[in-house]
């Protein structure tokens, strides 16, 4: 099994995304591009991020990162979303780099939603 | 259960049969001797060539003398095809096959095709059956090979060889069939068949891998050039140290196939009834191929709108295939059904079910199961589309 392309966090976070669905409540934001799907939805209190919720059409990879992203950023300020790097959850799962632009349209979304929620643009 | 590997990958490879696995040892520990040796050990050897290419022709029921050991059925389809246009280029250099053949076949004619020969690519129908009008409209004055499978690897879609034979036959075109899937399944009389070429490999019907065959016909014309060099075994057709312990290990194979053909096809009749019941019912799911007339141990279905690669992980621990296992670690959608008009997406979905001998009821029902179950969760996890 060495050559499994899956580690065994990927394979835990594709089998159980326990962040899997949307917040009727909450803030979206939703990209398609590269051939996938990618919806987040979240809730904030005091300017933290109550709860994320994701929704994705892709391979197990793109929806272990969706369920990566949602276990991390819970708990976090509001503007840590726009600073969101693909790169930070590639490195954790791993991802290979033949999907850098799949995880990149989470990046987008993650950056997307939080622009809606009133963050500032990303640092360059 | 969950635990343990449900096997459904038989149309990549089968087990050896435990028979066959002992003799096999026991060849290697007794019968090592190298067959083409003029001593009493290697005449030893010599004799369980023999004795194998007795059943195995005894399965096809043609002379011994008319088959041909290789190292497996790329490599026959390669002696088959690249040989035998290159035998009979001087009569012509017209070649005909379909797109849905295995790479096998097809990057064979592509070579061809790059040395001045010329390939008609017939395509089939929506199911990934050729029509044999289109097949004797497609053939010329100077057409002398055509090479169609028998069974599909990756729908079980089987064509009528029988009648693109009997074309070949009319119009002295030299025919070979690619029976990888076929052979040792399914009953062939190659004594009657209009078959002049046949690639079979030992490991699609519990015998070992490493080890095939080419069937020649032993009829004028019928020749190929040979295409690796070194040695004078097998009349130069095919030279190299026969390995005595594959080729008895297939010869067995061979034989057990023929012992119980009916029981086998059976069985994997119940076993795709089996699992057709059991996921009939998922919305928009698809059969790739022939979904009544096709080869009983192959399944292959498309849903709408559901990742491939996700889905084949979420089969878990079911082992099927997507697309062929050839190219399996290529990510990309099967232009087997690509050429049956199946979009990108369709085929990026496509599940191939294959059954064997071990393969048991239950087995069947808890993919079904699995199955059903994977299309609904990542149905439930995909977003709407935009």
């Amino acid at each position: 099994m060495s050559d499994d392309p899956y580690s065994p966090l990927v394979r835990e976070y594709f089998a159980a995304p326990a962040h899997a669905g949307n917040l009727a409540d909450g803030v979206t934001a939703g990209i398609g591009a590269q051939g996938v799907r990618v919806a987040l939805s979240g809730s904030e209190s005091d300017g933290r991020i109550r709860a994320l919720r994701f929704r994705a059409w892709g391979c197990p990879h793109l929806i272990a990162a969706c369920e990566c992203f949602c276990r991390r950023y819970e708990g976090q300020p509001v503007g840590s979303l726009v600073a969101f790097r693909a790169a930070d959850i590639m490195q954790i799962l791993p991802v290979p780099v033949e999907k850098t632009g799949r995880i990149l349209v989470l990046e987008d979304a993650v950056r997307s939603l939080g622009q809606r929620f009133g963050g500032t643009s990303a640092p360059n | 259960m969950a635990d343990e590997i449900i096997y459904l990958d038989y149309a990549a490879t089968t087990p050896v049969d435990r028979r066959v696995a002992e003799l096999m040892l026991e060849c290697r520990e007794t019968r090592f001797a190298n067959p083409a040796s003029n001593h009493r050990a290697g005449r030893e050897s010599a004799a369980t060539v023999d004795h194998a290419s007795r059943q195995l022709a005894a399965l096809l029921n043609v002379d011994p003398a008319t088959l041909v050991w290789t190292s497996g059925a790329t490599e026959s389809d390669n002696l088959a095809i690249a040989g035998g246009a290159r035998y009979r280029a001087h009569r012509g250099r017209h070649l005909v096959t379909m797109p849905t053949e295995h790479k096998a076949v097809t990057d064979v004619f592509r070579m061809l095709e790059k040395q001045g020969f010329e390939v008609t690519w017939l395509a089939p129908d929506s199911r990934g059956l050729l029509d044999p009008d289109d097949f004797a409209r497609a053939l010329r004055a100077d057409t002398q090979l055509a090479s169609i499978m028998y069974v599909n690897n990756e729908t079980g879609v089987i064509q009528d060889i029988e009648a693109i034979g009997s074309i070949c036959r009319e119009r002295d075109v030299l025919f070979h069939v690619d029976a990888a899937q076929a052979a040792g399944k399914m009953s062939m009389d190659l004594g009657v068949m209009p078959v002049d070429l046949l690639s079979l490999t030992g490991h699609k019907f519990y015998g070992p891998k490493g080890i095939g065959a080419l069937y020649i016909a032993d009829r004028p014309g019928c020749r190929v050039e040979p295409i690796l060099f070194g040695g004078g075994q097998q009349q130069r057709i095919r030279p190299g140290t026969l390995p005595t312990d594959l080729i008895a290990g297939l010869g067995f194979a061979a034989e057990i196939a023929a012992s119980r053909m009916d029981e086998d096809m059976r069985h994997l009749e119940a076993l795709r009834e089996r699992l057709v019941a059991g996921i009939r019912d998922v919305a928009g799911l698809l059969v790739n191929g022939d979904a009544e007339g096709g080869f009983p141990g192959i399944v292959n279905v498309s849903v709408d709108d559901i990742e491939g690669e996700s889905l084949l992980l979420a089969m878990d621990p079911v082992c099927v295939a997507t697309g062929s296992a050839c190219n399996s670690r290529v990510r990309e959608p099967s232009y087997v059904l690509r050429a049956l008009g199946r979009s990108d997406r369709l085929a990026e979905s496509a599940i191939r079910f294959s059954f064997g001998r071990q393969t048991q009821c239950e087995d069947v029902e808890f993919a079904a199961r699995r199955y059903c179950d994977a299309v609904a969760r990542l149905r439930e996890l995909a977003p709407e589309a935009a």
